[in-house]
């Protein structure tokens, strides 16, 4: 083995060398592994969440493999190692001050990652909050955090940097961990498309549709349970911590065994739980107990905090009974939540609520599939009042009209029709402004033609609103999905955001709204009519940027330049700390650190 | 009397169903609620300030609304700050707790006398084990009524099983007792697939399930803050009217979803 040898003195002495593209073997592990210690100094290391004696097939003796082991690959372990090999002066791979350093090292990056959980009593308890503070929680201690979701139910999506859709609340989760967001993170999207039907989406892209029954009947035992183990071990693999969410509540016993989203994916992960209550809706206490007892006993074990979250006042009017609820659980509730007013993206469409600005007056109006509503939070930095709109006569007043997206453009389109909308809409054109935006701008459109019967259950060819004289075609089952920027056509500025849409438009004879970035040209994207104040797009968080939301209003006529000229992203990210801030000031961080998270002997 | 596992379960309507239901069928039947909070209040005959979900359930019985189906109301307004009013009236002072659940009980014995049987409403959650000692309008209303109860789950938010089984397993062994059994609301989809959780719950608890109301996006005068923005529809020209119309849609859908008989059969052991 003296080769070997040999091999990791070079490496000590290079130190430091990132990804290895020109070895024939490379990426062995994974896309952007490190490949500084190609040969481990710490061999046999003798972990065994790392590796496993097994005998050789060559000498019958039994050797430390460790082929699959990924710890040294992670950059930031890599780095940290050469950083230490460096500063101790260590070239020598019989060094025995390597052993000590291997210690150290797993103080600071776990060999394996620490799943936590995060379950709620409620679908409203404020899961995903938790999650999205916990992230930012554990990232500021310096270590490496994902967050992950088997099963999200959400019809407002993010596409990555890959073109993979998941759900908006993993992103923002996973912003909230630093780390750029893969599909990995939410394996399972499922986007509701009416009559109990959903599109289901895996690893980042469409997969099947499914009713109820069939999801919990056929594609959970078959796909489901293998899809939510792979790609929690691919996390577990790379970051320190992973913090799971749950989906809806882990007690809905009569589809216990099905459930892949909470104590499925708890046993599988082998996660120490949290469970979440809402105070605000009442019952806190009852849900909480509740919810524990009903979770099988074998299971039960794994919960291990309890958080009442969402608190209006004095939490030590609380006192009695989280003592009556610890002692009748024997689990500690580790602390009480106030009530936030945050500025972040809302999940699902129970979060579709109005922003109460004093400035411009935006109508969304609110379809019955309405997707994508979080395009909207941008607005609330020039302080817009942003109405969610179900009636034509609620229009009046409004500085600018949005369309918005939908999971079903021809559905939404008829109920535009029948509510009234689409008369309204017609004599408003070229008085107010109209935005649609992805379904919203097809609808805008002359014609939707779906040939195939992607959107609807038989082909069709459905008349639009006419504003715009586009064409929309559903000609194949191909989803857009893609990231993007680019620059406001008629001038302005840049834009951001991202595609999500099955179809495509011709944009007849108009001039387009965005040029946007790709393959080094600019591509004309969405349409502008400036004389009838009518725009269109596919793209969405299109506002968050500053450059669209000022044309838009200046555009509708409004001082425009009291807004805050900055990224929307500078506000959520300002907004992630002080979340973060209010659950270290709320929670009993000791029983985090030691309990949950497991660090032992680190003063960080 | 009907409980809540949360608040905006669905307590009020129900009981406004179930009057309705018990009024159609001719019988004889008064709404009660110990005590409301809420800032929607109406003004009965005398000029006596109630809750106007009390008020609507009179409607629905048939029965001119009087501040005894609902004697105490508080009306918060401003942080910490609250008006008490009882029969109707607004009091002055502190510690009206055992005063004012004494003139409900009042009320509601002489609700009881000029009725064949009275519909009571819990407030908020029936298991709020911090405010033990001085909730007197769920449990303690039953224990000093002998009222049968049902607690409401709400599931449209999940976990309705959990709440549920909280509920009851929380309460004073005293007042399980009472607890006759639970009605799931607001369920959308195909009911057979709570089957199994139902029964389990029934094993678990001795509770018998009364039924599981489907969700129905109809307005009924809201009673909290915790309903505003929960939507439904309302038309027409008289929102009376219009409410009243909504309740017999949902009365009637009502009749094949809850166990009335059972219902009735509990409210004439207790009344006998």
């Amino acid at each position: 083995m003296q080769w070997v040898k040999e091999k990791v003195r070079a490496e000590l002495v290079v130190g430091l060398r990132g990804p290895d593209p020109e070895c024939e073997y490379h990426p062995c592990h994974y896309e952007g592994q490190d490949c500084s210690w190609c040969f481990c100094p710490f061999y046999p290391c003798e972990i065994h969440e790392l590796g496993d004696y097994v005998r050789s097939s060559r000498t019958g003796e039994m050797v430390w493999s460790c082929v699959d082991c990924e710890y040294l690959h992670r950059p930031e372990v890599a780095t940290y190692v050469a950083k230490r090999v460096k500063e101790l002066f260590i070239t020598d791979p019989e060094d025995p001050r390597l052993k000590s350093l291997f210690k150290e090292l797993q103080t600071i990056h776990r060999p394996r990652g620490k799943a936590i959980m995060v379950l709620g009593a409620t679908s409203d308890a404020g899961k995903s909050l938790t999650v999205t503070a916990l992230c930012r929680i554990i990232s500021d201690m310096g270590y490496t955090v994902a967050p992950f979701k088997s099963q999200n139910m959400s019809l407002n999506s993010f596409v990555t940097r890959s073109g993979d859709e998941i759900s908006r609340a993993q992103q923002l989760q996973a912003m909230a961990a630093r780390m750029e967001p893969d599909f990995h993170v939410n394996p399972i999207l499922l986007k509701p498309k009416g009559d109990s039907i959903s599109q289901v989406v895996v690893d980042g892209r469409p997969f099947a549709d499914y009713d109820v029954r069939s999801y919990y009947g056929e594609f959970i035992p078959q796909h489901g349970f293998g899809i939510m183990e792979r790609n929690l071990e691919y996390l577990k693999r790379k970051y320190d911590y992973v913090v799971m969410e749950g989906a809806g509540s882990p007690a809905e016993i009569n589809i216990y065994d099905r459930d892949i989203a909470n104590m499925g994916a708890a046993k599988a992960a082998d996660a120490d739980c949290i469970l979440v209550v809402n105070i605000e809706r009442g019952g806190a206490f009852a849900y909480a107990y509740g919810t524990i007892m009903l979770i099988p006993e074998e299971d039960r074990r794994l919960v291990k905090g309890i958080i009442i979250n969402n608190m209006h006042g004095d939490p030590s009017y609380l006192d009695s009974g989280i003592a009556i609820l610890e002692e009748r659980l024997g689990i500690p509730v580790l602390g009480v939540v106030p009530h936030l007013d945050l500025k972040l993206p809302k999940e699902d469409s129970l979060g579709c609520k109005d922003l109460e600005g004093d400035g411009p007056d935006v109508a969304v109006i609110r379809l019955p599939r309405i997707s994508n509503f979080t395009d909207f939070d941008a607005l609330e930095m020039d302080g817009a009042r942003v109405r969610y709109v179900t009636a034509p006569g609620q229009l009046e007043g409004a500085d600018l009209v949005v369309i918005p997206g939908s999971k079903n453009t021809v559905g939404d389109l008829e109920w535009l029709r029948s509510s009234g909308f689409a008369n309204h809409l017609t004599t408003l054109a070229g008085k107010v402004p109209i935005l649609g935006i992805c379904g919203g701008y097809q609808m805008m459109g002359s014609v939707i033609e779906d040939p195939f019967a992607i959107e609807g259950d038989e082909p069709s060819t459905v008349e639009g609103l006419g504003l715009l004289d586009i064409t929309t075609r559903f000609d194949s089952r191909d989803k857009h999905t893609k990231q993007v920027q680019g620059e406001i056509a008629a001038g302005g500025g840049r834009v951001r955001g991202y595609e999500i849409h099955m179809g495509s438009s011709d944009r007849g004879g108009h001039d387009p709204l965005f040029l946007i970035e790709e393959d080094g040209r600019m591509k004309k994207e969405g349409c502008l009519d400036m004389g009838r104040k009518l725009m269109g797009s596919y793209l969405h968080g299109l506002f968050d940027l500053p450059d669209f939301r000022r044309f838009a209003l200046d555009l509708a006529g409004c001082d425009a330049h009291r807004g805050e000229d900055r990224d929307h992203k500078d506000s959520v990210e300002e907004n992630l700390d002080i979340l973060a801030d209010a659950f270290r000031k709320a929670l009993d961080m000791a029983v985090i650190t030691n309990e949950f998270m497991e660090v032992m002997g680190s003063d960080r | 009397m009907l409980v809540g596992s949360s608040s905006a379960a669905g307590k009020s309507t129900l009981s406004a169903i179930i009057c309705r239901i018990l009024h159609r069928r001719g019988i004889d039947v008064a709404p009660f609620k110990t005590l409301n909070l809420s800032l929607n209040s109406f003004v009965d005959r005398d000029g006596g300030e109630m809750g106007m979900s009390q008020a609507f359930q009179a409607w629905a019985c048939g029965l001119e609304p009087e501040c005894r189906m609902n004697p105490v109301l508080i009306k918060p307004h401003g942080p910490g700050r609250m008006q008490t009013i009882i029969e109707g009236r607004p009091r002055e002072g502190t510690d009206l707790r055992e005063e004012a659940f004494e003139r409900a009980m009042d009320c509601h014995r002489s609700l009881a006398d000029d009725h064949e049987h009275v519909v009571i409403e819990g407030s908020g959650s029936a298991a709020e084990i911090n405010l033990r000692d001085t909730d007197i309008a769920n449990m303690r209303t039953a224990r000093a009524t002998g009222s049968p109860t049902l607690i409401v789950g709400d599931i449209d938010s999940g976990g309705v099983f959990a709440g549920i089984y909280g509920t009851y397993m929380l309460l004073d062994p005293e007042d399980q007792r009472l607890v006759a059994g639970f009605i799931i609301n607001r369920f959308r989809g195909d009911d057979s697939i709570l089957e199994p959780a139902i029964r389990r719950l029934e094993e678990e608890t001795g509770m018998v399930c009364m039924g599981v109301m489907p969700y129905m996006p109809l307005r009924l005068p809201s009673e909290d803050s915790m309903d505003l923005g929960s939507g439904g529809s309302l038309s027409g020209d008289d929102v009376r009217q219009a409410w009243m119309d909504n309740l017999d849609r949902m009365a009637e859908q009502a009749e094949r979803c809850l166990d009335i008989d059972r219902i009735l059969s509990l409210l004439r052991a207790s009344s006998s």
